[in-house]
């Protein structure tokens, strides 16, 4: 298991560098450059001449992929702490700690849900497995060795590049989770139910509408959203339910716990509706093809022999295994909620990452467009050896060597 | 289309029934129906009576059938391989059936599966329980089919071709095993199979299904020492034999099973038949009595024909 692990992370590097090569070679052949603002003032050649030489923009392109990927991965020198702080303190707070807390146990809650209905009872056993990966992201974490980088400095003079994303990604990734657990919690028991009812009035019509939703940009969809559930809503009924733009209102540091609670999810619902509802009609559609498979096989035909209920047969028999395909969608789905992020953030004002990304793009600042890139490869590298993992978890006939 | 239409026997209790026929024949759909599996939008039982123990299968309610499913009737399939759920311990299923027909804890149902996995000869049974299907050969999982259908004491056991998907020697071993079971606890077993081979050491009565109906029945020994049908005695001259030499091609019966959307008018054995004559072709045949007691086929000629004089390799090679 633990080779099996390590040789997925070596895998997994070899792919960021080709990645980071290909995407840093796109930019340079996309033409403009991040100076190219600042020669439209005839004052500034004093500025730009020494900003060319700072950051190497007259050097070959290879070299200047090098230098990125040296200011990439070098830590920065930041005086050594106690273990303490480096836990609790500056460091711990500084980015990533809360993310992996939350992810692993996230990542533990799914697999006790699934270990729970399957009711394998004395599987916790290989909870160890996954408490295994945590504690090494936790290590990972506490140590100097990652929270130190800086991944470069900005181009646009605002600071270290992992500061911006890393202030920035909490917002993201509230948005993120919330479409991820709207999609999770509303695509998969609708494919499961339309299967169970397959051909009826509700399947015919929720087939059309993922076919609708499925095929509409998102950008379509979050306008949509804001004329219809908060512009014209507040225009005829005179409730002001939803907000358009940002994450809280400006009185949100004077408001009680509950009315913050309030004001959080009233500006959350309408960008994480936008996002969810394209992976709700996927997760829909696949759920309802993966449960129709199922519930034709042998072994349910068996289940219904030996004189089960229908609904053991379907939560129990079916269910557990029409969940094995979607792990894989849903894993490589959250590739897709980033990307639907980052044209959802733009539209609702939403301050996150995809916000800085568009940012970053319009003044061809390559140490962010690059780090974003990075991160959602790492994230994505990350997500897909975790959904390994939990496949083995799912199905017993899975085996790591 | 109508995948089983006239089909009525009768079994006693602990009578070993051999159900025989090609593929679309019906044999399958007819033990389909007695556990009432068959569901649109695949299919629906129309019209008829299914009589077990004085009860009319198909008036109960849902519940009860579920009682009957597994309790009472129980069924083996035909490929063990994909039979048994990948994703739960054979353990698991066993013990799934067996609280669910007998109201025993947890744990004593756990000491029964472990017995039934003894009775079906699978080495350390307390142990394997908690293997997965997958940890287990075809033969294995055959047997642990076999141990969950009579773990709650069935009275009738409807095994679907259970050894076809097996090899030879594990048939053989599948069989002798299901013949000892069957005997000490005195289950019926509706045995449904296309090999001749297996029917003839196993069953004391035999129904041979063509096109979705009954074209013969009798005891084993009757009915292959003197088949009535013209169909029988094609698939009984099909069969290879040890002690013949094997000079002349080996027989077939001729033609492709019909198509039941549009079935032959007249016996629907009639394209096929080498026998076949003008009646044939006006009305369907009844089953009735050839001469012979308990033996009874659906053919005009029946009582005619003598077809244990007739050399099949004769009729083949003119």
């Amino acid at each position: 298991m633990l080779a099996y692990i390590i040789r997925r992370l070596v895998y997994g590097v070899v792919t960021l560098v080709a990645l980071s090569l290909v995407v840093f070679l796109l930019i340079q052949a996309s033409g403009g450059g991040p100076l190219d603002r600042l020669k439209l003032n005839p004052r500034a050649q004093n500025l730009i001449a020494q900003l060319t030489e700072q950051w190497g923009l007259d050097k070959p392109v290879m070299q200047q992929y090098f230098t990125w990927l040296k200011n990439f991965v070098t830590p920065a020198d930041v005086p050594a702490a106690d273990g303490l702080i480096v836990l609790f303190g500056k460091i711990g707070l500084r980015g990533l700690t809360p993310i992996v807390l939350v992810l692993s146990a996230g990542a533990y809650t799914v697999w006790a849900f699934l270990v729970k209905i399957g009711q394998a009872w004395w599987r916790p056993v290989r909870a160890f497995s996954l408490v295994f990966v945590w504690l090494i992201a936790l290590w990972l974490a506490k140590s100097r060795l990652v929270f130190s980088l800086t991944w470069g400095e900005s181009f646009r003079g605002d600071g270290p590049v992992w500061d911006n994303i890393f202030g920035a990604a909490g917002a993201t990734f509230r948005l993120g989770l919330a479409a991820l657990v709207m999609a999770l919690i509303i695509g998969i028991p609708l494919g499961i139910y339309q299967a169970i009812r397959q051909y009826s009035f509700f399947d015919q019509v929720g087939t059309t509408l993922s076919f609708v939703a499925f095929s509409t940009p998102i950008f379509i969809i979050a306008v949509g959203f804001q004329l219809l559930l908060a512009l014209y809503l507040e225009k005829w009924t005179g409730v002001k339910l939803f907000f358009v733009t940002g994450m809280s209102d400006s009185s949100y540091g004077d408001l009680g716990f509950m009315a913050q609670m309030g004001d959080i999810v009233r500006h959350l619902t309408l960008p994480a509706m936008s996002i969810a509802l394209i992976s709700i009609a996927g997760y829909a559609r696949f759920q309802r093809a993966s449960m129709l498979e199922v519930m034709h096989s042998d072994y349910l035909r068996t289940a219904k022999a030996k004189g089960l209920p229908r609904r053991r047969v379907i939560l129990k028999h079916a269910l557990r295994n029409a969940l094995i395909p979607i792990v894989t969608l849903v894993s490589l789905d959250v590739a897709g909620i980033i990307g639907g992020a980052i044209i959802t953030e733009s539209i609702f004002g939403w301050p996150g990452v995809g916000r800085l990304y568009i940012q970053a793009i319009n003044a061809v600042d390559y140490p962010t467009i690059m780090a974003v890139v990075m991160s959602i490869g790492i994230g994505i590298v990350m997500m897909n050896i975790v959904a390994d993992i939990l496949y083995g978890v799912l199905d017993p006939r899975v085996r790591y060597d | 289309m109508r995948a089983v239409d006239g089909v009525s026997f009768d079994m006693m209790a602990g009578e070993r029934r051999g159900v025989v026929g090609e593929s679309g024949s019906g044999k399958s759909v007819t033990a389909m129906s007695i556990m009432r599996l068959i569901e649109p939008p695949a299919g629906e039982i129309v019209t008829g009576t299914i009589e077990f123990q004085g009860q009319n299968l198909l008036a109960l309610p849902e519940d009860d059938m579920q009682d009957v499913r597994g309790g009472r009737i129980a069924m083996i399939f035909q490929d063990p391989m994909t039979s048994l759920n990948p994703v739960y311990t054979v353990g698991d299923q066993l013990i799934e059936t067996i609280m669910l027909h007998q109201h025993v804890s947890k744990h004593d149902a756990r000491r029964i599966a472990a017995d039934a996995l003894g009775d079906v000869q699978i080495p350390e049974p307390m142990a394997r329980l908690d293997d997965y299907p997958h940890q287990f050969s075809g033969g294995m999982r055959q047997r642990v089919m076999i141990a969950m259908g009579l773990s709650c004491n069935p009275d009738l056991l409807i095994a679907d071709e259970p050894t076809t998907a097996l090899d030879v020697t594990t048939q053989a071993q599948i069989m002798d095993l299901m013949l000892k079971l069957a005997e000490d606890r005195g289950t019926a077993v509706m045995l449904i199979t296309h090999d001749l081979g297996v029917v003839a050491g196993f069953c004391d009565t035999i129904q041979v299904m063509y096109a979705g109906g009954i074209v013969e029945y009798g005891n084993a020994t009757d009915l292959f020492g003197n088949p009535q049908h013209p169909y029988t005695w094609g698939l009984l001259g099909s069969m290879t034999r040890l002690d013949e030499s094997h000079t002349e091609r080996l027989h077939s019966v001729r033609g492709a099973p019909p198509s039941l959307i549009n079935p032959p008018l007249g016996c629907r054995f009639n394209p096929r038949c080498d026998f076949v004559q003008d009646i044939c072709h006006d009305s369907y045949p009844a089953l009735r009595e050839s001469g012979r007691e308990s033996q009874i086929a659906a053919c005009h000629l029946a009582t005619e024909l003598d077809l244990n004089t007739i050399d099949v390799t004769g009729v083949v090679g003119s």
